[in-house]
This record gives C-alpha cells, structure tokens and sequence, in this order.
C-alpha cells in the first residue's frame, strides 16, 4: 500500500453522502445495483493505475468491491488471490488509529467487514469445503470477541452491528450445512438462534422446511402453524423486515408446502395462486406452483406459468433457479429453457 | 437407459423419474451496506454511530424499489436469513438417483408425435418387469387415445410400490395407426436397478422372565433416512414396550420446546441406530407351552421417509428367540458341605426331579470324563456310577453322591452327567460347581 498522505480538508459532515465514505463511491454503489460487475473491475484498476486513491480505507473499500465482482462474475480464483494481496486482516496497517492525522478519535479496524465473509466463502466455491467451514467457525469465534470486547467498553451501537453479523454467520453456516445435507448440524444451528429469541417468522419458516426436507413432516407442520400464529398475533419481531404482503405470503406457502407433501397438488395451486395475487414478483411462489402443475400432468400449463413469469418480471425470475424438468432439452424447448444463473452470468435461451 | 428400435415411428416416448422434489440452496454473496462501505469498527466512533444509518438505509431502500428493476435486491441482504440461500424454491432432480425396495416408483411418461403427420387410435400400455413377474401399470386398450397431432403430445403418470430386488424395467408400448393407415407397434425399454436401503441386526438376550431385543438398523443408502415409525410387532402370546434412553438433555428453552423435537436421523451410507425392546410372554402359564425348538418373536415394522417426506416401508423377517430346551429332566445341587478336607469323602446332595407327564428311568448318575478339563481334582468316592430307580410323572427325589477332592484350593465338580437308561438319552451335565479344598 502506498505511503498515506493527510487529508488537507476534513469535511464537516463526513456521512453526509456516499462519495464522503470513499473515492467517488456513489458510483460503484451505482454500477453494483445494476449489476455492471466488468465495469466495476474496470472503474477499480483504472482508479487504482491513475492513483487516485489517498487513503487507506480507499483502498480497502475499492479492494472490497473488486473482489465482491470478482466473486459473483463467479472468477473465484482471481477473488482469491486480490484478497491474498492484502496483510493479515488484523494488521496495524488497517486500523484507524494507525494514522491518527487522517483519522482523529478514530480506533478499530477498518477492513470492511465483507472481505472476512467472502474470504471464508471462497473456499467453498473453490471446491475446499473443509477450509471454508473452518474459516467461517474462526469467524464466528473473533465476532464472539468482539462483541464481548464491545460489551465491555459499552459502545452499544458497535454491539448491535457485531451481533448482526453473528446471526449472518450463523446463516451462512446454516446454509453450507443444508448445502452437504448435514441436517443434525443445522437443526442444532437453527435452534441456537431461535434461542436467542430471534423469533423470526422467516426463520421459523426455513426450520419447517429443513424439517420437511429431512421427512419429519409432523414437525414441519408444528413450525408452520407457529408461523401463522405469529401473523394472527400481529407478531413481527423487529427482526423481520417483512411486510404485510411478504408475511402473508409466507404463510400461504408453507401450506403449499404441506399440500405439496401430502400429494394434493391441487390445493398447493390454490395457495400459490394467492401469493401470485398478492405479489407477482413471488418467485418462489410461481416456481412452485409451475412445479405442482407438473405433477399433475398438466407440463403444458406448468410451462405457461414459468413463461409469464419472465414476461413480467425478467431480471427477478433470472435472478432464480427456476426449476427444469429433467426431460431431454428437446422436450420443452420449444417453449422456453431457463438455465441456473450465477449472478452477473444470466441468460435465457429461446 | 432406454432402447428402441431403429425405425421410422412416428411417435416416441420420453421418461421421468418423478420423485418429490428438493429445495434448492445456494448460499450468495450477499452483503449488508455497512459492512461494505465501511471499515467494521467504525461503529465504536460515536460520529458515525449517529449519522451513517440514515445513509444506509436510504442505500438499502433504493435497492428494493421494485418498479426500477435493479439488481440491487441481488447482492444486498434484505433479511440475515438471505444468508442461508434457502428460499423454499423447489427443484426436481436433475438426474434418476437411487431407488430402493420399500419405496413408490412413480415416473412421468411423455409420448410425442416427432412426425408432421397426424397419429390415431393409440394403445398405450405400460408395465414392470422384474425377475419374477410382470407387473401392469398402465393399460388404455379400453379406451385408446383418438389422436396426437403434429409435434403433439400425450402425458401420463404411474406408479408402482417396488417390492423386489434388482433389475427391473419399464416397458413402455404404443400400438398406433399412422399417416398412411399402417399399423405400427413401438416398444420402449427404461431400464432401472432397486437395491436393499438398510439392515437390520437383531440381538436376543433372555434375563429370567424377560427376553431383550436389541435392533440394530444400519443405512445403505446415499441420503439420510428419517425414521417415521419403528414398530416391533409380538408374535401371538408376546408383548413388547420399546425401551428408550432417558432424556439426556433437562427440558430446553421452552420456546424450543415447542418449536420442535429431535428428529430420528440415520446417516447415509452406514449410519446406525439401535433400538430396544423388552419381550415378556403375555401369560405366565403359556410358559408351560413352550415348545422345542425355535422360538418366533415377531417382526420389525419399519416407515422411513426421505426427501421432502418420501417413503419406504420395509418389514422384516420373523425374529428369532433362543431356542428353548426342552427340560425333562432337572439335575440340581441342593448342598454341599461348608467344610471340605483333602482326601476325604465329603457328600454332596442332590434332586432329580421329571418335568414330564409320564415315567423316566431308571437313570445312572455319573462324572462324565470330559478331556477339556484336564484332569479331574474331585472324583466319585466308591463306585463311578450311581444308579436311581424310576421316577413317575412330576415326580422328584433326593439323593447323595459321594466326592473326593484330590488337591488343595479352589476346585471345580464338573460334568454331573445324569442319563436315562430305558430311552438311552444323557442329559447335558451340570454347570461346575466350585468348592474349596482345606488341608486337615
């Protein structure tokens, strides 16, 4: 990293908008929503050759972006090695306090908490499954500390973030267990959180559907009925961030779900067809309800349903693995055949 | 998997393995806003704790707007549970996997008309064959199909519950009338194998009045099997309580109590789990009835499900106890004497008592000369044989036998051996019996 140089003119109001956190970030953040992932490699190693990063966290936030495009243009590798570029991410080279001009009464880390994430999930799209887990339980235990360190200096706002990014760790634990059908394991994680009273619709949601997915449907069906106990109540813990909509939907398919299971695919239909009512950006739910129209035979409807789905609602339906019956191609390719999209990798082929 | 013939058909059939679908997960690279924007601890400074949120949230807002149709919504987390890449989407399986006996094969039929020309009267049948038999799934002789157009179609479902092992294949034929009025049949061969998806192990133990059962079930198969019911079904005259651990874990959080308990989860490929049962003979005079021989228990009940919970039902065998040995004749040491000298005669007494319903004897009573013993440190003082009268039905008596003790210490009576000498059957000798041999 280059020599740090002071900055001549603190602004007084340093968050007032994106491009006062780093170098011209409103428009990475620009190029990201769009999904221009090439562009912001390009827009990095330009910044990066022409110089104009001067400060430390600059570099790091630029670094973060890369390596976040890297990753979803799904060049793993080259992810990979950007991040080996840097120190130790606990280095005093990226702290705050290591440059007391450029950041006065300012101490801690400033690596952007995103590189430990994907520094520990890159393992596992690199087919070492092993080092990624054990990375991500390393994590998990330095958030620990942190949290308690935070605790103990009462900085309350620090608290919140860092116990945030313990239950995404949790998540993402969850999911890579899922991922290995290690069920034991996640049901042991799911249940850690719900102990924390994290009383999350959604959550108890996935539980029901793991539950079901290992064929313990009585317990799925104990998990779902709490869910919809939860709407009834009014119960949305703060944790949600569910609307109204979205809370009913949620509802509404899982008991799709138990229908589905139970072989009455037509009232699985019915279920799905509310959610589409409500919301035609449910993509799980037309998904699902394509799915059950081919167990009833009806393969023709089913195919309508994905085709309207891309109709109305192109980039949110490529964004998902929409099911394909596993038929030669052939088959159905006469209508429509949706391939699994690595984000920034999406096509469709007519 | 599929063999037709080469030739000019109009029609085709395609298949599908149509088990329950999956979910899909796939966890993402998702980020929360401020742990991209920012370093992680800028938290702590009081200055930004107060004014970054607003930016935040404004950032994270912007991203759902749905009516922009951004990307947004695909690298942000919008709830910590996005994390998980588990959304509910359902997936069927992209490829056949593994059937195994005890399970339903369904499978989604397509014949499609690949010709430019019309199709009439089709008899579409479908079947199983497997090593013993012919099974018919389908059958539509009664009621053909009319038609299938041009690059047309027609679907069907069937099912089957697999109840054998090994090779089996569905047999899909169309008999069908062309374009130019031939009559044309087309036979297509899919081909599958079933397998065993677990063993069971049993163990029998007899403790007095009580017979324990101890099952041990093992998963062959590549995905966890989720045990629905385990269920021991008695033979007639038995009664069974499945005996389970104590709850090792004192009641939990009670929100987790509710929310669920511990699945039955066997491991694929391998994985065990035992099971216990306690066997008790539902009257105690049917231990009269015992009969010689082998001695039925019952059988194992077994429903798994698997995927999104598909199941299995499997039964086992008739169980076997340990054989009962029919007893006739019962040899027993009532007393031996506290105090036994080397190289004097000490008396022990014994009971001979016939358990049947008719006259035994008369009987010889001796030590049997087993080799395996070695030599013998306590012998027959006097003549080898000791020869008793007959006993009638249910009938018992006393008598004594006269022993030498040969060397010091603990020693063993070994091979009290009684015998029948009318229907010339010896009975299996007693268990040795240790004595302690004093000097004096």
């Amino acid at each position: 990293m280059d020599e740090p140089t002071p900055a001549t003119d603190r602004p007084t109001n340093q968050f007032g908008s994106l491009n006062n956190l780093a170098h011209e970030l409103a428009s990475l953040e620009d190029l990201a929503i769009r999904g221009s992932w090439r562009s912001i490699i390009d827009k990095v190693s330009r910044t990066r050759s022409l110089n104009l990063l001067t400060s430390p966290h600059d570099h790091l936030i630029y670094l973060s972006y890369n390596v976040l495009a890297l990753s979803k243009l799904s060049r793993f590798a080259d992810a990979s090695s950007e991040i080996d570029t840097l120190d130790d991410f606990n280095s005093h080279y990226y702290k705050y306090e290591t440059y007391p001009q450029l950041y006065p009464n300012r101490s801690g880390s400033m690596i952007p908490f995103s590189l430990r994430f994907i520094h520990a999930q890159l393992p596992m799209k690199l087919e070492n499954r092993q080092e990624g887990l054990d990375r991500f339980y390393l994590l998990l235990k330095f958030i620990r500390e942190k949290i308690k360190e935070k605790e103990s200096d009462n900085l309350h706002d620090s608290v919140k973030t860092w116990k945030r990014r313990e239950n995404f760790v949790l998540n993402c634990l969850i999911g890579h267990h899922l991922g290995d059908k290690e069920f034991n394991v996640c049901l042991d994680l799911i249940k850690d959180l719900i102990n924390r009273d994290y009383l999350d619709p959604v959550l108890v949601s996935k539980l029901g559907c793991i539950q079901m997915q290992i064929g313990d449907i009585e317990g799925a069906k104990v998990s779902f009925n709490r869910v919809e106990m939860m709407l009834n109540e009014g119960k949305n813990d703060g944790y949600s961030f569910l609307s109204e909509v979205q809370f009913r939907n949620l509802v509404n398919r899982n008991k799709a779900l138990v229908y589905l299971v139970g072989k009455d695919y037509v009232s699985a239909v019915r279920e799905y067809e509310e959610c589409i009512e409500r919301d035609h950006t449910d993509v799980v739910a037309i998904n699902n309800k394509a799915l059950c129209l081919m167990y009833l035979r009806d393969l023709s409807d089913s195919i309508k349903v994905l085709e309207k789905a891309l109709e109305r609602i192109p980039t949110i339906a490529l964004d998902e693995t929409l099911f394909v019956p596993g038929f030669e191609v052939r088959l159905i390719a006469e209508i429509v055949q949706v391939l699994i999209s690595k984000d920034g990798r999406d096509f469709a082929r007519l | 998997m599929s063999t037709a013939p080469q030739g000019t058909h109009s029609l085709a059939f395609r298949v599908m393995r149509l088990c329950k679908p999956s979910f899909h997960v796939d966890p993402p690279f998702r980020v929360d806003p401020a742990d991209l924007f920012v370093g992680e601890d800028i938290f702590d400074d009081p200055l930004a704790a107060a004014n970054l949120p607003p930016l935040l949230s404004t950032q994270l807002s912007k991203s759902t707007d749905s009516s922009d149709l951004t990307y947004g919504n695909r690298f942000f987390l919008h709830h910590p549970s996005d994390a998980m890449g588990f959304s509910g989407l359902l997936l069927l399986p992209q490829s056949f996997g593994a059937i195994y006996l005890g399970e339903t094969f369904c499978s989604y039929i397509s014949i499609n008309n690949n010709s430019n020309f019309e199709v009439r009267d089709i008899i579409i049948k479908a079947e199983i064959q497997t090593e013993r038999q012919r099974i018919l799934l389908l059958d539509t002789t009664k009621s053909p199909v009319e038609s299938v157009r041009a690059g047309g179609r027609y679907d069907f479902i069937v099912e089957h519950d697999v109840k054998e092992l090994g090779a089996h294949t569905l047999i899909c034929t169309a008999l069908y009338v062309d374009n130019d009025g031939e009559r044309k049949y087309l036979p297509q061969f899919f081909k599958f194998v079933v397998a065993n998806p677990l063993s069971v192990r049993t163990k029998v133990r007899t403790v007095k009045e009580t017979t324990y059962l101890e099952a041990c079930i093992e998963n062959h198969t590549k995905t966890n099997l989720y045990m629905d019911q385990v269920e021991f079904e008695p033979a007639p005259h038995w009664s069974a309580t499945v005996l389970k651990a104590d709850e090792v874990h004192p009641a939990d959080n009670s929100s987790t109590e509710e929310v669920f308990k511990a699945p039955i989860l066997i491991r694929s490929g391998g994985g065990i789990h035992n099971y216990l049962y306690q066997l008790k003979l539902a009257s105690p005079d049917s231990a009269q009835m015992k009969v010689e021989g082998t001695n039925i228990l019952g059988k194992l009940q077994i429903t798994w499900r698997t995927n999104l919970g598909e199941p299995g039902r499997l039964q086992t065998q008739q169980i076997l106890g340990t054989p009962i040995s029919r007893k006739e004749i019962e040899l027993q040491v009532l007393k031996i004497p506290s105090l036994i000298n080397l190289d004097k005669s000490f008396s022990v007494h014994l009971n001979l008592t016939n358990h049947t319903d008719r006259e035994l004897g008369p009987f010889e009573v001796w030590l049997s000369q087993n080799s395996v013993h070695g030599e013998k440190n306590v012998v027959i003082n006097g003549f080898q044989t000791m020869v008793l009268p007959q006993l009638g039905a249910f009938g018992s008596s006393d008598f004594h036998l006269n022993l030498i003790a040969t060397k010091l210490g603990v020693q063993k009576i070994s091979g009290i051996t009684v015998s029948d000498t009318r229907e010339k059957k010896t009975f299996d000798p007693l268990p040795d019996v240790e004595i302690f041999v004093e000097s004096g």
